[in-house]
């Protein structure tokens, strides 16, 4: 009686082998690119399929904008830290609080304008199908989902009602 | 039934076991019988226990060479297939962490900071 044991014990075995050979095989691609020193990047890499002349450019744009960015955001988070300082005196929009707001709009359009020209810039450092394909999903993520993001993608949100 | 001989004399039950000569013959194909009988133990277990036949005729079908290959590859495609399915689902998922997180650095409306 130990034989047909062995036979159905074995097959669950093989199973259990082939199950964690395939598997190793299959994730061997995004355990590498977890392990790297910037897996966001090395993703852009293996999903945009650049050269390593494209990577580097493409890595010291990133490396640029990033630092530029930082010092916005720093500029961006004074002017909010001002805005709350002058909402905080008073209990009206009073022209200070104005030019106040107008300045953060400024300075949030100068961080949108100087985003869409890194995407640009690394779109251009792609081969041109790619550097199209990057461009589309990047501002799809960015750009373009803020305002989807406000009515949750309903257009309803924005009819008037009794249309 | 009286027993002839008593019970505390077991030295005169040898005797009588040592005298005693099987004088009638054996039934046909006696000892290849008992040979059967001695390979399959549970024979009469068999007979009056459904269960017990059946784990005998499911061990008989399992050690048949057909069923043995087809089961092992089987489990084998199944095992190949459900390895590479889970890879899969685990690189997607990696694949729009990866994403989202680039996204993220690029967009400082997406920063966690912000």
């Amino acid at each position: 009686m130990k034989r047909p044991w062995l036979i159905l014990v074995g097959g669950l075995l093989l199973a259990a082998l082939a199950y964690g050979a395939s598997y190793l095989t299959g994730s061997t691609c995004c355990r590498n690119l977890v392990e790297e020193k910037n897996p966001e990047l090395s993703w852009l890499k293996s999903e945009f399929h650049l050269s390593d002349a494209e990577f580097a450019r493409i890595e010291a744009l990133h490396t640029d904008y990033t630092t530029a960015c930082a010092e916005r955001c720093r500029r961006i988070d004074a002017k909010n830290a001002e805005l709350r300082a002058l909402l905080s005196q008073t209990n009206g929009v009073t022209p200070a609080v104005e030019t106040a707001l107008r300045d953060a709009a400024q300075l949030r359009a100068e961080c949108q304008r100087a985003m869409l020209e890194h995407f640009y810039e690394v779109s251009r450092s792609m081969p041109p199908d790619q550097g199209k394909r990057y461009f589309d999903w990047v501002v799809g993520r960015t750009l373009g989902s803020e305002h989807e993001a406000m009515t949750h993608g309903r257009v309803a949100a924005h009819e008037h009602p009794g249309k | 039934m009286k027993s002839e001989i008593p019970n505390d004399d077991p030295g005169r039950l040898h005797q009588l076991l040592q005298e005693w000569q099987v004088e009638s013959a054996l039934p046909p194909r006696f000892s290849e019988q008992v040979w059967r009988r001695i390979d399959r133990p549970d024979a009469d277990s068999i007979a009056t226990n459904p269960l017990a036949a059946l784990r005998r005729s499911l061990a008989q079908w399992i050690v048949r060479p057909s069923f043995a290959f087809s089961y092992a590859a089987v489990l084998l495609a199944a095992g190949l297939f459900a390895g590479f399915w889970h890879a899969h689902a685990a690189s997607q998922r990696v694949s729009q962490t990866l994403s989202a997180r680039y996204v993220q650095m690029v967009d400082p409306y997406q920063m966690p900071r912000h």
